[in-house]
């Protein structure tokens, strides 16, 4: 970083462009946090006494070695990317949707429902029915937070966890009560789980066309999933919401002096994010399952919000980070079989990722932001550790720090 | 309905109300100081599995008896806590990334941080250790335990642990309100900018603070795995986390109403646990009565966040004199 620091011409201040230089600064940071992700894993590897290059190239033979493993990353990143945009799109308006693993449990029941109830209509209208009720259940949970931020002020981190605690009971009561299988055979031992649903309303399989196994169950999902971080990259940089959701995000002051209305573009921006967020259980009941069970897979809103970090909440970089989880994710199996490392291995090399990537990408942000100070001659010398940042200004009247000198603030109970 | 069930309620009452008033109090120090930190879960998380350890290791591999080897447990649990948080520190005041994020970071590590060292300490374990780990002699509180018509099982058999997260207001408000370390600790969360001006280190402070958080959170844990269930589990923290933060932002981020607002927020999560027959709540599904703690959750944020002031600087970037 520092070397490319030094190379910048200060004499000519247009010599590159903007996007460039940040995109140049951003792939150096990812590359370096990599790195430094890699290095840890490989003391870590080295310390269970295994040659860290046999241990990475089984991590790769596994997942993007044959056709089948490539399938097998290709599923799992598909309710990843779901998941992250969901994140990332209320990222952008400054907000944490931490509830995503609420909204896509309620968007499953109600998925279920329609799947369930409409089978009477022909698959090509069966199967966007069903993607639109999830979409509409991801929505009604997350416009709950986004409401109560908006009007109460709750913020909306506790309100979304709190949310998901009560999404997992939801669950619980549908499938005991007006989900709860009926077409069991007689006698027969069944998990708790909904009915199965019609053929027609599946996510059918896609990797036997190109030689992958149907167990991996990639199904056009991944497709979709593609085509919504378009859509998604296409709202942020095109639209007037994004244009909005940006502002609001970046500097609400600033935003509603420009006549921006912050409490309708967030709410709008949970809608959205809800709407994402109801698509990420479709492939464990559409194209795993082909029914909901209580033991349905858990966490992926939170593995989302990991992923969206990863891929610097870009919907295009989101679709690769989706992709390195899964990489990763698959790599456990081969772990398990060529090692002594435990499989715990690899949630610690996804932990570490994360943290450095953020990191990085900070230290980033601050050198090329101090970059861009510095061209426009704003300041004379600026180094990165004196860096003023938009938060340093003059501060209200009733910021004043008289008050926190006091004693004691009894007064306030 | 018995008095018992309701005594019964209440006695959990307070061994969430341990939990919950610990965590918060680590939240307390954190966000005093100017850092907002919503990693507390992961930081209990990193508690429950270390704690856990912590008191079979000190019991029975030390051998150091059923008194210190729990008592050691717990700090030990602690002292992982606090080096947990040091991450947290680490990323949001040397490196100054957006306290949020790195708090999710936190709470997303923890949960695998947590299977690699179970995966280490118990055998090949990685989700859960064997029951019945060792823990403290239960104590019953003289008096309050000879009540008559029921009551007194609410004030018997707890851990002395609970008496100890109740005392612990005391030292709490003191040296947040009289000691100059405190004065200064709170300012540094109120106007970094002036405080610096009077020759204090914002970012001594702010590590202080954070790791404070690790410890408390570290330890409420700790007392979760290894004193209320007796073992590690996954997932056995149940979002306990992010409600002692919404008992830190109802009480104003003061530690005497932070006491009331963790022993009802403990209440509430003894609901589903043993009032499932009570009046009313029989009458909801079982799955609903679980939703309790977290519907009051929900209700009370949303009702009084409105009335309460945070510390003016947590969760902004400090910038001066930092040191990457």
């Amino acid at each position: 970083m520092s070397a490319e620091g030094m190379a910048a011409p200060m004499a000519a201040p247009r010599a590159r462009p903007a996007w460039l230089e940040s995109f140049a600064g951003q792939l150096l940071a990812l590359l370096a946090s990599f790195g430094i992700a890699l290095v840890i894993g490989a003391l870590l590897i080295l310390a269970y006494g295994e040659n860290p290059i046999e241990v990475y190239r089984s991590i790769f033979d596994a997942s993007l070695g044959s056709a089948d493993g490539i399938g097998y990353v290709l599923s799992i990143a598909t309710p990843l990317i779901f998941a992250a945009l969901a994140v990332s799109v209320c990222f952008k308006g400054g907000m944490f949707n931490i509830g995503v693993e609420g909204q896509y449990y309620v968007a499953m029941i109600l998925a279920a429902v329609a799947e369930l109830n409409l089978d009477f209509l022909p698959g090509p209208l069966l199967v966007p029915a069903v993607l639109i009720a999830a979409m509409l259940g991801g929505m009604i949970w997350a416009a709950i937070p986004g409401v109560l931020k908006v009007r109460t002020g709750a913020h909306e981190v506790v309100t979304t966890i709190m949310l998901n605690g009560i999404a997992i009971s939801l669950v619980g009561w549908a499938l005991n009560g007006p989900l709860k299988y009926n077409d069991a055979p007689e006698g027969a031992f069944v998990d708790l789980r909904t009915n199965v649903f019609p053929k027609t309303g599946l996510a059918g399989d896609l990797g036997s066309a190109f030689g992958i196994t149907p167990g991996a169950h990639l199904s056009w999902l991944f497709m979709l999933a593609v085509a919504a971080a378009v859509i998604v990259w296409f709202l942020i940089r095109r639209t007037r919401l994004g244009y909005e959701a940006r502002a609001v995000g970046s500097s609400p002051g600033s935003a509603k002096a420009g006549g921006v209305s912050i409490g309708s573009t967030q709410v709008r921006l949970f809608l959205i994010s809800g709407a994402l967020a109801g698509l990420v259980g479709m492939q464990n009941i559409l194209a795993d399952r082909g029914y909901l069970p209580l033991n349905f897979v858990v966490g992926l809103g939170f593995t989302g919000i990991a992923v969206a970090f990863l891929g610097q909440n870009n919907p295009i970089g989101i679709i690769f980070a989706a992709l390195l989880w899964g990489i990763l994710s698959r790599g456990e199996v081969a772990l398990q079989i060529s090692s002594q490392v435990p499989r715990e291995f690899i949630i610690i090399l996804q932990g570490l990722l994360i943290l450095t990537v953020v990191i990085t990408y900070q230290i980033a942000k601050r050198r090329l932001a101090a970059r861009q100070l510095q061209r426009a001659g704003m300041f004379g010398e600026l180094d990165d550790s004196d860096a003023p940042g938009e938060s340093a200004g003059p501060r209200g009247p009733e910021e004043t720090g008289a008050e926190a000198l006091e004693p004691s603030d009894e007064k306030r109970i | 309905m018995p008095f018992t069930d309701i005594a019964v309620a209440i006695q959990i009452s307070f061994t969430y109300f341990t939990i919950i008033y610990l965590t918060g109090l680590g939240g307390l120090f954190s966000e005093r100081s100017g850092i907002v930190n919503i990693g507390l879960e992961g930081l209990m998380i990193v508690g429950t599995v270390t704690g856990a350890f912590g008191a079979r290791f000190f019991t029975d591999t030390v051998g150091l008896g059923t008194i210190w080897g729990p008592i050691l447990g717990l700090l030990f649990g602690a002292l992982c806590g606090a080096i947990f948080a040091s991450v947290h520190a680490v990323a949001t005041i040397t490196f100054r990334v957006d306290h949020i994020v790195s708090g999710v970071v936190i709470n997303l590590i923890a949960i695998g941080l947590a299977r690699f060292l179970s995966y280490a300490f118990f055998n090949g374990q990685s989700t859960q250790s064997d029951p019945g780990g060792p823990h403290l002699a239960r104590l019953d509180i003289p008096g309050l335990s000879s009540l008559p018509g029921g009551l007194d099982r609410a004030f018997e058999g707890l851990s002395p642990m609970v008496i100890v997260a109740a005392l612990m207001v005391i030292p709490v408000w003191y040296s947040l309100n009289r000691l100059r370390w405190g004065l200064r600790l709170r300012s540094c969360g109120e106007n970094p900018e002036a405080t610096r001006s009077l020759g204090v280190s914002v970012p001594l402070y702010r590590y202080q603070g954070v790791l404070l958080s690790g410890a408390f959170a570290g330890m409420s844990g700790a007392f979760l795995a290894a004193e209320v269930i007796g073992a590690w589990r996954e997932g056995q923290t149940l979002g306990l986390g992010f409600i002692a933060l919404a008992a830190l932002i109802l009480s104003n981020w003061n530690p005497i109403r932070l006491m009331f607002f963790a022993w009802l927020f403990g209440f509430a999560v003894a609901i589903p646990l043993r009032l499932q027959d009570a009046p009313v709540i029989s009458l909801l599904p079982e799955q609903f009565i679980r939703m309790i703690p977290y519907v009051v959750t929900i209700v009370a944020i949303a009702g009084f966040v409105g009335r309460v002031r945070p510390p003016a600087a947590a969760g902004r970037a400090y910038e001066g004199g930092g040191g990457s």
